[in-house]
């Protein structure tokens, strides 16, 4: 097989190697029938009738609401506190301590403590969605700040523009590379933080339906749910690189494609 | 009004620095040491100089980037403290002073983002002064769509759109190679001709560069960085690559130039033999 011949092959070796696993999951699961560990298409065939109902679907309007509130905090937050702690060398000597506890603290385990703060409602998750989000987005708005090159910052000062217009019109332009590699860490975080605060303490959203069915000893519905937050996941992430490819044209032609 | 400064207006001098001195350290080398001299509105002065020799820290105190550690500059009478709106830079590294999240238009449109102008009049005017440094359809391109003399183009261009007073060239062209570096030359012998107002001075470490461009040459040696000679070089105008290069006077101005900076570095020498 030449070269380029194997290359073109490789998506179609990928979608052979998911179709096996796929395979293997459902002949295992035929091999020992039992209601503990579902057939493939078994959970494929009731997906297919729960996800379009109503009751499923506003569980997914629910979470998305969630997700989407707590992203856009979070990353507001980190977003413009990078840009203030990024252009102050004193300020970042004197928050650098408590951002840098904060950043190692494990999103997770402030859920139990915010659950007591805000109760069950809406602004519990919305708040351990921020939390997650800020500090990835945060640190790096403040690295990307830092890199500024000095001929930009010189023409800059050439040019008469004043602190907060060179943190939009400069600073903020110049750390988008970074501050979108940070969103994108945000992102995978807040789809974590979303389902673990629907576990422990909601009335609905797609995390609180697995662990209802789990109850019910639904392992179809189990599995469905686990399914869709994968595609989920993936649908977004998907979205997020069309976006940054969008913003970011001007980087990633400056750098070549190499630089991905 | 004071009477230096009723002379200074009389005799046309836009930029005076008086006595600057430079150290980086406390008890550091002097990067600058008792630097004095004047320009005089509308001239191109060229600042020559090996290497180290406090060019661009003057650069940098000129247009208020950076603080002397003795001595004022003056911008028509003016001490200069901070970046002044009349004195406009281009540094010698384009690929890095251009704003690569804009594009070539919107890097020129930039410096008239306070203008009294509408956006249609703010865009007209930066696409002129494109037009002017040769550059035509590159509008939206973005920057590093351009080779590195086009780039270079852009930043004289943004530079410009302002109408600065002066302008300051830190080695502009040393990063292009020997063909591009003569063709802006030209360009910028150009602008410089059809702008009689615009005030240039241009460092660099071109020995050949600042004889073919300037009216005046100020040559600097390192340390500690100072002025040793300022050459009046007296060449006709409109000036040629081939003819003006090729006359007597252009080879008597470089080698006034090169003996000044030569002559120093063999008294440095016998400095430190002793």
């Amino acid at each position: 097989m030449t070269a380029s011949a194997a290359r073109a092959a490789r998506p179609l070796l990928g979608a052979a190697v998911f179709l096996a696993v796929l395979g293997l999951w459902q002949a295992e699961a035929r091999r020992h029938p039992s209601y503990l560990f579902p057939a493939a298409s078994a959970v494929l065939e009731r997906a297919s009738h729960v996800w379009p109902t109503s009751e499923f679907l506003s569980d997914v309007v629910s979470s998305l609401e969630r997700l989407g509130a707590g992203y856009v905090i979070g990353a507001g937050v980190g977003v413009a506190l990078g840009l203030v702690l990024g252009s102050s060398l004193g300020l970042r000597r004197l928050l650098e301590p408590l951002t840098e506890l904060l950043r190692a603290t494990p999103a997770i385990s402030i859920v139990p403590a915010a659950i007591v703060l805000f109760g069950l409602g809406e602004a519990m998750h919305v708040a351990v969605i921020a939390f997650a989000v800020c500090f990835p987005v945060l640190v790096n708005t403040v690295e990307g700040v830092r890199a500024v090159s000095p001929e930009v910052r010189d023409t800059a000062a050439m040019l008469q523009v004043g602190p907060v217009e060179r943190a939009v019109r400069i600073h903020l332009p110049a750390a988008l590379p970074q501050i979108f590699a940070g969103l994108r860490i945000a992102l995978s975080a807040a789809v974590i933080l979303l389902v673990i605060s629907e576990f422990v303490g909601a009335g609905d959203g797609v995390g609180h339906y697995i662990t209802f069915q789990q109850s019910q000893f639904n392992t179809e519905e189990v599995y469905g749910g686990i399914l869709f937050l994968g595609l989920l996941g993936y649908v977004l992430n998907r979205l997020f690189l069309v976006v940054e490819r969008r913003v970011l044209a001007w980087h990633y032609g400056a750098v070549g494609e190499s630089g991905r | 009004m004071p009477r230096a400064v009723e002379q200074e207006a009389h005799a046309g001098v836009v930029l005076r620095v008086d006595s600057l001195s430079k150290r980086y350290a406390e008890n550091g080398p002097p990067a600058l040491s008792d630097v004095a001299f004047e320009v005089r509105r509308g001239e191109l002065l060229a600042v020559v100089g090996p290497s180290g020799c406090g060019k661009t820290t003057l650069l940098r105190i000129v247009c208020g980037l950076t603080s002397a550690s003795a001595g004022t500059v003056f911008l028509d009478a003016r001490p200069v403290l901070r970046p002044p709106r009349e004195i406009a830079v281009v540094f010698q590294d384009y690929s890095r002073s251009l704003f690569p999240w804009l594009n070539v238009v919107r890097n020129v449109m930039f410096p008239l983002r306070r203008a009294q102008a509408s956006r249609a009049e703010r865009l007209a005017t930066a696409e002129a002064a494109l037009e002017e440094l040769g550059l035509r359809g590159v509008a939206r391109k973005y920057p590093w769509q351009l080779s590195g003399g086009m780039q270079q183009r852009v930043a004289i261009a943004r530079a410009l759109v302002s109408r600065p007073e002066i302008l300051l060239l830190d080695e502009p062209f040393a990063s292009v190679d020997a063909l591009t570096r003569a063709e802006l030359q030209d360009v910028l012998l150009r602008v410089h001709g059809e702008h009689r107002r615009v005030t240039i001075v241009h460092v660099t470490h071109d020995i050949d560069e600042a004889a073919y461009l300037a009216d005046r040459v100020l040559v600097m040696t390192p340390a500690p960085g100072r002025v040793v000679r300022l050459v009046d070089v007296e060449l006709p105008r409109p000036r040629a690559q081939t003819a003006t290069r090729s006359s007597d006077r252009f080879l008597a101005v470089r080698n006034e130039i090169q003996e000044a900076i030569t002559e120093q570095q063999a008294l440095q020498r016998g400095g430190e033999r002793q």
